[in-house]
């Protein structure tokens, strides 16, 4: 077979001096190679040298964890171009966006990009949580892997509710009241969080400068350490769940009474359990190339998509914020359109009780659910009563949000979307 | 290690209740205070807002029977004879601003209704629309105090 040219230079490079010092093993052939490459590189010793079969099947993970990761990475490659041009204050923000939309080159199409990846972020980091509950994937030993993916999911929320602000336009400032308005029905410290969140009474320039920083600093490095503690913590916990580990993962054995005749007991001095268990030689093969091209294939697969809605489809932007006139309705991101939905019966039942029931429920979740059966499957047949609940709350959660999108109209009353409210079609 | 040191091992010494209870105290404090400050530097102490106490016109401005709605301050001015109130068009559910409509007041956002008083009449608000203290200045303007809530009942006569 003939080599490919692109693999020639490749090949030619990788030998000079410059290509050695660069890359230790240059384009891996041998199965040494193949685990040299991913241990000797930084980008690339994140990862093992080998991953399980399983833990490559598209139909288990559906990729929806990278998914969000690469999300994040498009939302911070555009929000660090956006930042070159935004300035958080009331009086310019909203000009800068008219800027970005038609002065900017390819400002429309970054801001676009930004829009959809944040969106698509908070959808997919759910349909990700959605995946690992119905899979049984939080049990033990991933319990705390669950918190900081639950913590993860709110520090989403957090990011698109804090970005919502910035444009400085109607649905902007509106959103952002109601919001933080939800917020000060907190019992106790409510009023006094609000206060700090707006860094006074109204929203504000005070509020814009502390919604940018949130936004752009604060929210963003936790984030980014949640996400790296994230996977650390899925290697470190033996890699993805798969069926055959239920029942495999050996207790804790504290560190004196390590097995010393095996070598896995060691190499896992540290946590003095035994994730290896189970991983037979023939069940794993090697990251380079199965996994790594995988994962390049998604990335460019995740930007593709992207790219393209942002190219057909723009970003909203209503016109400069007016505390005086609410939009009619005024409604929140369509992520929160269920809690509001909720928050438009009782303020106190449906922004505090049960967005607060809700996250102690996931956070204790792996704690209430010790059962180690059905770990690995979808919709295991042994988790039948775990699935069901979950299921029940999903749709109520999916139904809700539908109706605050779609169902809801002016004074926040019933509409029917596929008639044209006469509210709407007036001006016409 | 000698004998007696093995046997003391688990004993508070005087000299490692001291070095205990200085280290921990100073640790949580530096910690504690420095938690504290951020916490306080956060809370602004100026706010670049408009001022809660304002003056409304003269009373002449207001005809008689009017509902007057002022944009920048949020506020309803009501009159009815010689008598004035001041009434917040701020929704109490959620902040958005109330519309003035045929008999009492309606919320755009989550649809609360409001009678003439204020007082809740549908939809999600928890409590009725705030009334405000009205005053005279010296020099006859009509002064509302966003500050100082009063009972709805409660209004300037002249």
């Amino acid at each position: 077979m003939k080599t490919p040219w692109l693999r020639q230079i490749w090949d030619r490079f990788a030998r000079t001096r410059v290509g050695r010092s660069i890359f230790r093993v240059g384009l891996p052939q041998s199965n040494l190679e193949k685990s040299q490459a991913m241990v000797s590189s930084f980008l690339l010793h994140v990862q093992p040298a080998k991953v399980h079969k399983h833990a490559l099947k598209a139909s288990y993970s559906l990729g929806l964890g990278l998914i969000s990761l690469y999300l994040f990475f498009i939302l911070i490659g555009t929000g660090v171009l956006l930042m070159f041009y935004y300035v958080p204050s009331t009086e310019k923000a909203y000009d800068i966006m008219k800027d970005l939309q038609f002065v900017v080159s390819a400002g429309l199409v970054v801001r676009n990009m930004h829009r959809w990846a944040a969106h698509l972020m908070v959808l997919f980091v759910f349909l990700h949580m959605c995946r690992v509950f119905y899979t049984g994937a939080y049990k033990r030993p991933r319990e705390f892997n669950w918190f900081i993916g639950v913590m993860l999911f709110l520090l989403t929320l957090g990011l698109s509710f804090t970005g919502y602000l910035l444009p400085w336009d109607q649905l902007a400032f509106w959103a952002i009241t109601v919001g933080t308005n939800i917020a000060g029905y907190a019992p106790v410290i409510g009023p006094k969080i609000k206060f700090l969140m707006l860094g006074g009474n109204i929203v504000g320039q005070e509020s814009l400068t502390r919604f940018y920083a949130l936004h752009v600093i604060v929210l963003p490095a936790m984030a980014l350490l949640g996400i790296s503690v994230h996977l650390f913590r899925v290697r470190k916990d033996g890699g993805l769940s798969r069926p055959d580990e239920s029942g495999d993962v050996v207790e804790q054995i504290p560190l004196g009474q390590l097995p010393t005749n095996k070598s896995y007991g060691l190499m896992e001095l540290a946590r003095g359990t035994t994730p290896q268990v189970g991983k037979n030689p023939e069940d794993e093969v090697f990251s380079w190339p199965h996994l790594v091209f995988r994962e390049i294939l998604l990335f460019l697969l995740v930007v593709a998509v992207v790219l393209f809605l942002a190219v057909f489809w723009n970003a909203p932007l209503e016109e400069f914020a007016n505390p005086i006139h609410p939009p009619n309705p005024a409604k929140a991101p369509w992520y929160f359109l269920g809690l509001q939905e909720l928050v438009s019966y009782s303020a106190f039942w449906g922004g505090v009780v049960v967005p607060g029931l809700i996250v102690t429920a996931l956070v204790a979740l792996p704690y209430i659910d010790r059962k180690r059966h059905g770990v690995g499957r979808w919709f295991a047949s042994e988790r039948v009563v775990a699935n069901t609940i979950f299921s029940v709350c999903l749709v109520v959660a999916v139904v809700l949000t539908i109706i605050g999108t779609s169902f809801r109209g002016p004074n926040w009353g019933w509409v029917v979307p596929w008639h044209q409210s006469p509210a709407i079609t007036e001006g016409h | 290690m000698n004998h007696s040191d093995s046997q003391n091992k688990n004993q508070v010494t005087r000299r490692s209740f001291v070095r205990l209870t200085l280290g921990w105290l100073s640790a949580t404090f530096a910690v504690g205070a420095s938690a504290a400050a951020a916490v306080r530097f956060l809370v602004p102490n100026v706010l670049f807002e408009p001022s809660q106490r304002f003056k409304a016109g003269k009373p002449e401005d207001f005809p008689d029977g009017s509902v007057t709605f002022m944009e920048d301050e949020r506020i309803f001015l009501v009159r009815k004879g010689n008598t004035f109130r001041c009434m917040s068009a701020i929704c109490t559910h959620l902040g958005c601003t109330v519309n003035r409509a045929n008999q009492g007041y309606h919320c755009p956002c989550h649809g609360s209704v409001f009678d003439e008083q204020g007082a809740v009449k549908g939809g999600p608000a928890p409590r009725g629309l705030e009334w405000f203290l009205v005053s005279m200045s010296k020099d006859n303007r009509l002064v509302v105090d966003k500050g100082q809530r009063v009972a709805a009942d409660k209004y300037l006569v002249l």
